[in-house]
């Protein structure tokens, strides 16, 4: 699998390191609520199709990316930089 | 005031001069840098760390590592304090690298072909061309690849493991053959 690193270009998926998903969301770190916690440390929707993930280009320029990906067929559809320098890349 | 000690190579004899014992497809060397500094900027002082880059004077050779990152080498000595003075830490960060990286050269008809058999980027020209520096790794370690000329490269590798690369590069080299200057 190749991923396509905003900065760096095509790059073997090696040169990455997988950061988990990408749609979940921390709670509100007032959040009292255990099940709200619970759920965002373990509950994953593992989808049949497209998925958001977060890679970050460890062995490059170190840009953390959103890659969407087809679970179904490895299809790459994004790589979309974020952080506090996503916009000076674009 | 106190002389600086002089710099040793981490290779010590390993890259000691020799011809190659058939044709070389490839020619292998070392350096120490007298300067490697690296800047990074703020995500929102970029432009400021670009215009103060662009007034550097000297043999100075900039490589963009990454988004507001940089890594400059100058074949002087000095080069991190001038540019702590230029680049204040509202503006960037300054480290010193001079110490932490040793330059192996590499060039010849084969140097495309013997970094391709252990580094997976694109080395042809139009993927990879003259100037320009790709950061990647050599089994699983970090490596920055400056393209010098269309057969020469300067690998950037870490101090502590240059031996390590250094033999493997050694081995790579040995199918084509490889003389060390
Ligand atoms: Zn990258």
């Amino acid at each position: 699998m190749r991923l396509t690193c905003p900065y760096c270009g095509e790059r073997d998926h090696q040169e990455f390191t997988y950061r988990g998903d990408a749609s979940a969301r921390r709670p509100s770190l007032d959040s009292q609520s255990i099940d709200e916690h619970n759920a965002y440390v373990f509950d994953r929707a593992n989808p049949d199709g497209i998925h958001h993930e977060l890679w970050n280009h460890t062995s490059g320029c170190r840009t953390h990316v959103v890659v969407a990906r087809n679970t179904v067929t490895h299809e790459i559809i994004s790589c979309d930089p974020v952080g506090p320098f996503a916009k000076v890349m674009k | 005031m106190v002389d600086q000690p002089e710099m040793l190579s981490p290779l010590h004899d390993l890259a000691m001069p020799r011809a190659a014992s058939d044709t070389a497809g490839v020619e292998l060397g070392e350096r120490l840098c007298a300067s490697l500094v690296q800047v990074q900027a703020w995500p929102n002082t970029v432009g400021r760390v670009e215009k103060a880059l662009s007034t550097l004077k000297g043999e100075i050779t900039i490589m963009p590592s990454g988004p507001g990152r940089w890594l400059i080498e100058d074949e002087s000595e000095g080069l991190e304090d001038r540019l702590r003075k230029k680049i204040p830490s509202a503006v960037g960060a300054v480290t010193g690298l001079t110490h932490g990286r040793v330059v192996i050269s590499i060039s010849g008809r084969k140097s495309e072909w013997v970094l391709a058999s252990g580094i997976a980027i694109d080395f042809s020209t139009d993927a990879f061309p003259v100037g320009e520096t790709r950061l990647t790794h050599h089994h699983e370690i970090g490596l920055t690849v400056h393209r010098t000329g269309e057969t020469s490269f300067d690998l950037y590798v870490f101090t502590s493991f240059s031996r390590a690369f250094w033999q493997w590069i050694e081995r790579a080299g040995e199918e084509v053959g490889y003389s060390v200057t």
